[in-house]
Parts: C-alpha cells; structure tokens; sequence
C-alpha cells in the first residue's frame, strides 16, 4: 500500500523544512498533515545560526529560491566561520570553498607544503573576500577561470526567521493544519495508531514525522552524549559581515553572526558552569544522536533524531540530509522494513562523519580547562578521525569514508587552519620546477586579492540585490 | 618483482610519474614463467591510466590488436535465454535528483514504454554494432557515455614494457630461487636469481602473480578465501578466429558450472569458461568450451586454477602486491585489470619513504580491502540474481546466506528501485541498475516523487528520448568500419 497521508509532528524549523519539502515533492495525491506539538523556537536555537553551500541546492528543491530568501528573511549571505583563540592563540578562517585545483595530478595543498608556504588562506577566493567584508555571487562561467570561480557560500540565518520562510514559501492549501495540541500517541504493536490531540480527537496518518526537537514526543532511547547550554540575544546593527565568528572562552565559545540589520549573539557553555554574563533566551540539551530514528511508521529528524552542537554548519546539514534521506524513501509498503533500514544506516552514517569534524576542534593543544572543555577532551577521538589526522600530519593524506557532510576540502582548511602541518609532503609534487610553483602560487594569491579589492561589501550587495529584485517582482 | 599486465603496468606507471625524482625502478621477470594473461577486456578507467602517461589511443589500440568496449553482453544470467548488456553510462537523465529509471517504472506500471536499454544510447549501440566516441557537446545523448578497450593483454604489456624501459626502467631476466630478509625488521632485503645475482631494492611490488612469492611466500600476508561466496575455482582459455560482426561488447554466457567468455579483438576472438571444480571436471569444462565456440581454434586451450579471495595485507613491510599476488576476483566485469590501476594509483597517493609508516600502510591496505569487498558484492549479485536452478552450482547459489551489505542492497532494490549508495566502490549505480534490472529483480514499487509529475508529461519526454537515441544510433558508423578507417587499425586493416 502506497502511503496516502504523512503527518508532521513539531512547531520549529525541522517541521517547516520538512513541510514545505514535502508539499514540493510529494505527489498531490497524498495528503500532508501538520500537528503543533512543543514549542521548539528555544531548542531551535541549538541548530545554530549558519547553513552549509548546500542549502542552496536543499532550499531550491523545497521550492524556496535564493530571492525569497533575500526578499523574504534576514539572511546573510556568508563566505563562513572564523573560529578565534582557539587555543594556543590559534585563529583561522572556515571558509566554504569548491575544490582546489589538482596539478598534474598532484592536489593543490601538497604543492603549499613544498614550498613551505604553510596557511591556505591567500588561496581561498571565500577566505579573502571575508577579510574585507565584500561579497558577490561566485562567478561559475568563463569555463572556471575567474578567480572567484572556487569561492562557496552559505548563508547566516536566525532560525525562527528561517522557519518562518519556509512556512511563507508553501502553497498554503498544500498543508492541512489539524487545529488543537498534541496530547500524546497510540502505539500498537511498534507502530504509531494515531496522534491524540488535547481535545480528544485522533489524528491518523501512513508516515508519522517527528519533528518535535529533543523531546522527541513520538520516539524513546535518547540521546546520552555530554550536555551544553546555550544563551542567544540579538543586537542592532547593519555591519551585515559575510562571515560568524566563534570565539573560545573559558567557559565555552562565544559567536556572533550578523544577520540583516542585526547580529546574533551566542553563548554555548557546560550547564553545571553557566556564562553567567550572558543574556537572552537560554536553552540546554544533551548531545548525541538516537541508534534508531526510523521504527516502524515513525520517522524522527532534526533534533528529534540528534542533537548536534552548532560549533559548525552540521546541525543544519544534518537536518537538510535528513529530510533529504527521508524524501527518497518515502514508503512504499506497509512495513517500511527497507526504508527504516536504510534511513537508519545513512542517518547513523552522517551523523557519525559530521561529528568527526566537530571533534576535530577539540583534538588539539591548549585549549582552555574549565567544564566545559574538560567534558569535549574527555571523549574519546574516533579511530575514524584518529586516522585522517595522522595521515594529514604525516603527508598531507585525506582519508575520506563514503559520502561525507563535510567535504575534502572543507578538512584542507580545517588541518591546515588549526596549525596542522604534514611532516612531508607528497613527492609527485617534486615534479614541477620549484620556481614554477612559487610563481603560480603568487599569481594565483594576486588575483584573488585583487579581484576582492574591488567587490562592494555584503551589505551593500544585498541591498543592490533586493533592491533589484523588488523592481523585477513589481 | 615479475612482468606480466601488473608488472609493466606498475613499471610504467611508475617511471613515468616518478620520473626525475631520484628512484631506479628495476624489474625481474623470467621469459621460461608464463604470463596469465586473462582480462584482455578493460574498464572505461583504464583510458585515464593512459592518458597521464601520455599514451595515444590509435598507438595502443594498434600494438594491442584492440576493438572498442561499450559494455558486457550478459546472456543466461537471470534465466536460459536471457540478454541484457551492462553498459558504461547512465540510463536517460535524472530529474529533480531522481533517477530516470523511477520514470521508467512508472510508465510501465500504466504501459509499454519499452525496456529501460532503449533509453541507453551504449545499449542500443553495441546491440548494432556500431560505435562512435562521445560528443564533445553536452547533454546530449551521444555524448552521455563511457566506453573500454577490449585487447590483447600479453600485447598491452609488450608495449608497457617498450614505454617503460624507454624511460629507464632496467629489466632483468632471471628466475628467483630465493628471497632473503632483514634479519631485525623483517624486511625483504633481497632476491637471488638462479644464477647467483642477487637483487636489493628498497621497495619491492610483488607482481609474481597468484604464489605471491613476496608477499606470501616470504612475508606471510595470509590470504582470505572467498570461495563460500565466488566458488569457481579453474578456468580454460582459448582464442578463435574472428567471425560475424564485430561487436562493440564482451559477452559472458552463464553455463550449469560457470560461465563463459567472448572477448573480440581485432585479429582474434579470447574465449574462455570459468568454472568450479566441485561441479564440473576440467575435461568436461573445456569440452562444454570447445562445444560451444562459434569459430576455429587458434591454439590448444589452456588451463587456469585460482582461488578467489584477498591478500589479508596487501602492503607488508617493504612489499606491496599488485596483480593476481594481491588477490583474484573472476574477471566477470572486467576487473583484473581495473584492479592493477587501484593497487598502482593507490601505491602513488601513499608512495613511501624509506621509513615505511605504518599509517601509510594501514591506508593502503583499508583502500584496498574496501576496493576488493565492494567488487565481491557486484560479482556475486549475478550469481544469485536468477531463477535459475538447473545444475548444482545454481542450487548452490540459491542456497547461500548472502554478506548483509548486499542483502540490504537486493531487498532495496527490490521493494522500491532505491540503489544503496557508496562513494568509493568501482561499480556506481547505474551499474546496480542494469545487472539486477537485467537478471530479472524487477522492483515491485518505485520512488513515489514521481507520482508529482503528470504521466502524460513523462510518457511524452520518455518516447523523445528514446527517439533521440534510436535517430543517435542510427547516425553511428560500423564498429568495424569505424576502427578500418582510423589509424587505431591493425589486424583489422589487413583483413
């Protein structure tokens, strides 16, 4: 039997995404249902204030086009992180990026290491244009060869704000709101029967989707990893930087992520030893991810299936891969066995590969002591990452396992950002003329910084941007 | 350490992209020691091993006697009577991240839109004989696909061999009577030749074939036996003349204990059976061989034993094994040599220094083992995607407890049409795609996104593409033709 009905069970940004894609994508005889359950505008705080490159491509599928984004919410465009004093006086700039050149079949960051040139940065069209503060959309034409061809972005988001244009972007008849709150859930035999509102009334569906965040109100077995809190406040101003900052402190790290005339402020630290400085809204939670998010009939995403800290862009690219996962493998049949093993694997895979990024951060020396450090450190290293470390340390290797969040280049920028240095670098690099290298390396340095020398910055390209989209529309 | 297609394959590879940077490459091969020889038909990869050593292809496919591969014909797979071909490229293009074939489900749950191959430009191609190269102009259908050489592999080291020791690569002739190692670290130090030369290096490449004189014999790498899941066991090769029309392909023919090979070359025909010898004998496998040829033999047949498996250490020490020594899969889909270019691209990434760091070797081998697995898993899928049970080694296939990955990947497929993706395995969806859809796993349901679309909407476009292909085909010349007429001709010029 063909599913008919999916009903989605959450108030935040997971149940907005995962509706508005679903009304894209489904075929319109099946119908989408949504019941409210929680309050997740706190807990939605936790999937923190930047998206990947990917949203791009996840947003287009779920209808939502780059120009609503710019007309309709206070998105940032956003070249990417830039993580200071993170131990050791260690800063470095995350910038997204396209893959870097490969010179006779040699990759970009071996010939750096020949030539001793050590950081990536001047390399990095993204990394440089952050710098200053400009921005443009990357130009892909001229078959490559414009010196921002390799530039990535993403975007800087307040997640209430991102769900709320997800929610505007539906056809509105698309989605059938059932009225009253969720009260609880009927399970029968590993499934779930029907959602029971406050009222008394039951809701039935093919496809229950919980997007109701770390409550997780349809599933059990949660997650058991360390616990962080987090405090968020806003603050005026029009800076507009294309570029969050993550600071370390004693407590934890602090971030600001300029927003459209605003920024917002995080403070993430150990529970037991609160940033007592810090104001806004505050919110905790507990780490880790659930063995089993697809059981039966019932389909966790987003928070609902794992809690990620927002250190990085992971916790939104999981919840884009999740609902992504689950697109392809809406059911087909009653039981669901393939698609929940599936789903599953795939979840368990992502989640695990996305977490090796976010460990990474804290596989070095001298960071500060305190709870919430001591608690990060005190995990284990996976062997996973343990080897993509040593090979990178030894010669530059990338170890890669299949279909990673995080891209190859993405860990470059990383190992190299955070002062990792190969002890030797890969032979076949010797190939070229040594003075070749260092010319090529120049050249390629210049022309990137004097194609960002002349971009406007962020905020006045967005302005320009939605100026001019507002006169097509009209 | 041994010629054959690994050895000049490695010495090749390795002298052209080591070249300048201080290293001697010696190799010792003994001309009284047979080459194996078989998997004269490639991978659409091979191209870029090639390309990077600056290897023309009229040149190769001239010394290498070679024809154009589009695919591999499979007959009596799924049941007696069967074809389908498995070809290099994709089947009609994906829409909104969905796969064409979902389409194609969907249609012909409402109709006949014909076999999912007509949407297959190699398909349709090599089933008439007929090839072309792709066109440089995107998205279109002609330009859409891959395509391999089928050639001579004895000759294909002869030319290695002429480019390698062109670049200074020293071959010595000499049989190894004895290896002799590193009394504290255990190393191969050196190996003796018959006559009393001893031969040190650094690094050795163990490409001695099935014994694995380095790496088993001297270093003990053990081996892991996949007979439980890929039994056969022998085989018996023998060449033909050419006859009929030249096809653009590889056909593998399942047999009741085996299966067999047609591998058309310019100036010969590579046939051979792949059997196990607990179900057949080996008088009875060449019989059923001979019986079954559709052309005179050039030569007596000759007999292969090997066991199907893995080296558990492909890099030990200071060896690395490439070739039959690292381990053997049956060259069903034309991977023996694939795998050589693994081992040498591989060797490359993680080339070492005279440390030998044990992390270097442990990610050679992970690759490697992963590379190996992932093959296993495809080759075994045509051994149990069939309803075939008129032997014993079909029986046997029927009641065998499959690796879990392929399981899962089987009941996917079969409930909905979902491939279970992976990044870094040889054989990519569409590969999954044409074999079970091949062999007669058709899913009982399909990816409902398609559903969004209007079905006449997709009736329309799938009968304009595959009016694109069919008008694309047309506009192919004779394979045959196509090679007479370009310098890649050689035995076919004279014909």
């Amino acid at each position: 039997m063909a599913v008919r009905r999916i009903l989605v069970c959450g108030d935040g940004l997971a149940a907005q995404m995962a509706l508005t894609a679903l009304a894209r994508q489904v075929a319109p005889d099946t119908a989408i249902l949504w019941v409210r359950a929680g309050d997740q505008r706190d807990g939605d705080l936790l999937y923190g204030s930047v998206t990947g490159p990917s949203a791009y491509g996840f947003n287009l599928a779920a209808g939502v086009d780059e120009r609503q984004l710019v007309l309709g919410s206070d998105a940032a465009f956003s070249w990417g992180t830039r993580y200071a004093a993170w131990g050791a006086g260690r800063s470095w700039m995350q910038a997204f990026a396209l893959p870097f050149p490969v010179i006779d079949g040699v990759v970009f960051h071996q010939y750096l290491a020949r030539t001793g040139a050590g950081g990536i940065d001047p390399y990095v069209a993204g990394l440089q244009a952050a710098r200053r503060g400009v921005f443009v959309h990357p130009p892909r034409e001229a078959g490559g060869q414009h010196p921002l061809a390799r530039a990535e972005y993403g975007y800087q988001v307040d997640p209430a704000d991102y769900a709320a244009l997800f929610a505007a972007a539906r056809p509105a008849d698309r989605v059938e709101v059932v009225e009253g709150a969720f009260a609880g859930a009927e399970v029968a035999g590993g499934r779930i029967a029907g959602i029971r509102l406050d009222d008394g009334r039951m809701v039935t569906a093919d496809l229950y989707i919980d997007a109701s965040g770390p409550a997780a109100v349809l599933g059990s077995g949660a997650p058991d990893g360390r616990r962080i809190g987090m405090a968020v406040r806003n603050e005026a101003g029009a800076d507009e930087a294309p570029l969050r900052t993550v600071t370390a402190t004693a407590l934890g790290w602090q971030s600001a992520t300029p927003l459209k005339g605003r920024t917002l402020h995080a403070s993430v630290y150990a529970p037991d030893r609160p940033d007592e400085g810090a104001l806004g809204r505050r919110v905790e939670a507990t780490l880790g991810r659930r063995a089993q998010p697809w059981v039966g009939n019932c389909v966790a995403i987003g928070q609902a299936a794992g809690v990620v800290e927002p250190l990085t862009p992971a916790p939104m690219l999981l919840l884009e891969r999740d609902i992504e996962r689950l697109l392809s493998l809406i059911p087909v049949t009653d039981d669901c066995a393939v698609e929940a093993a599936e789903y599953n694997r795939r979840f368990a895979d992502d989640y695990d590969h996305a977490d090796l990024f976010q460990r990474a951060f804290f596989a070095v020396d001298g960071l500060p002591d305190g709870p919430y450090w001591d608690a990060a450190r005190a995990e284990q290293v996976p062997e996973k990452l343990a080897r993509k470390i040593s090979l990178f340390g030894n010669r530059g290797l990338l170890v890669a396992y299949d279909l990673e969040p995080f891209h190859p280049e993405d860990w470059i920028i990383l190992h190299l950002g955070m002062g990792r240095r190969p002890r030797r670098y890969d032979r076949l690099a010797d190939r070229a003329d040594k003075a070749q290298v260092a010319q090529f390396l120049t050249g390629m340095a210049r022309e990137i910084e004097r194609a960002v020398e002349t971009l406007p910055p962020a905020r006045v390209y967005r302005q320009q941007l939605e100026q001019f989209l507002r006169k097509a529309a009209s | 350490m041994g010629g054959g297609t690994a050895g000049w394959m490695t010495a090749a590879a390795l002298a052209n992209r080591l070249a300048g940077l201080g290293v001697a490459i010696r190799l010792v091969e003994s001309a009284e020691i047979g080459t194996v020889g078989v998997g004269e038909a490639t991978l659409p990869h091979i191209r870029a091993f090639n390309t990077t050593l600056g290897i023309a292809e009229p040149e190769l496919m001239r010394a290498t006697e070679a024809t154009y591969k589009l695919g591999i014909e499979f007959c009596d797979w799924g049941r007696i009577g069967d074809r389908y071909i498995h070809p290099f490229g994709n089947y009609g293009p994906s829409d909104d991240g969905i796969p064409f074939y979902h389409q194609w489900l969907r249609l012909r749950a409402l109709g006949d839109p014909g076999r999912l191959d007509d949407y297959s430009y190699p398909v349709i191609a090599a089933e008439a004989n007929r090839f072309r190269h792709p066109a440089a102009t995107p998205g279109r259908v002609e330009s859409s696909f891959g395509y391999a050489y089928q050639f001579d592999a004895s000759l294909y080291a002869a030319f290695l061999r002429r480019y390698a020791e062109a670049r200074g690569v020293e071959r010595v002739e000499g049989k190894v009577v004895d290896v002799a190692l590193d009394g504290e670290r255990g190393d191969v130090r050196h190996a003796t030749l018959e006559d009393g030369r001893t031969l040190a290096a650094e690094l050795f490449v163990d490409c001695s074939g099935f014994r694995g004189l380095l790496i088993g014999q001297a270093l003990g790498s053990g081996y892991d036996d996949w007979s439980r899941w890929l039994p056969c066991n022998r085989a018996v090769a023998v060449p033909t003349d050419s006859k009929g029309p030249l096809g653009p392909y590889t056909r593998a023919t399942a047999r009741t204990a085996g299966w067999q090979w047609r591998i058309p070359l310019q100036h010969r025909v590579g046939n051979g059976h792949v059997y196990c010898s607990d179900f057949i004998s080996d008088d009875d496998a060449e019989a059923q061989l001979v019986a079954n040829l559709d052309a005179p033999m050039q030569a007596d047949p000759r007999r292969l034993r090997f066991t199907t498996g893995r080296r558990q250490d492909f890099w030990k020490r200071n060896v690395v094994a490439i070739g039959l020594s690292s381990g053997f899969l049956e060259p069903l889909e034309s991977t023996s040599i694939h795998l050589i270019q693994d081992g040498i691209t591989e060797l490359l990434a993680l080339f070492p220094t005279r440390a030998f760091d044990a992390g270097d070797i442990g990610e050679y081998n992970r690759r490697m083992a992963l590379h190996f697995e992932r093959v296993r898993d495809f080759l075994l899928l045509h051994y149990v995607a069939t309803q075939r049970d008129d032997s014993p080694m079909w029986r046997h296939f029927r009641a065998l407890t499959l690796p879990d990955s392929l399981r899962h990947k089987i009941d996917a497929w079969l409930s909905r049409g979902y491939v279970v993706p992976y990044e870094f395995g040889l054989f990519l969806p569409p590969s999954w795609v044409a074999v079970m859809l091949g062999q007669g796993l058709v899913p009982r349901g399909h990816d409902p996104r398609v559903r969004a679309s209007d079905d006449a909407v997709l009736a329309a476009r799938a009968a304009t593409l595959r009016a694109e292909v069919a008008a694309a085909v047309q506009a192919t010349p004779d394979h045959a033709d196509y090679i007479r007429q370009s310098p890649a001709a050689a035995g076919l010029g004279v014909a």
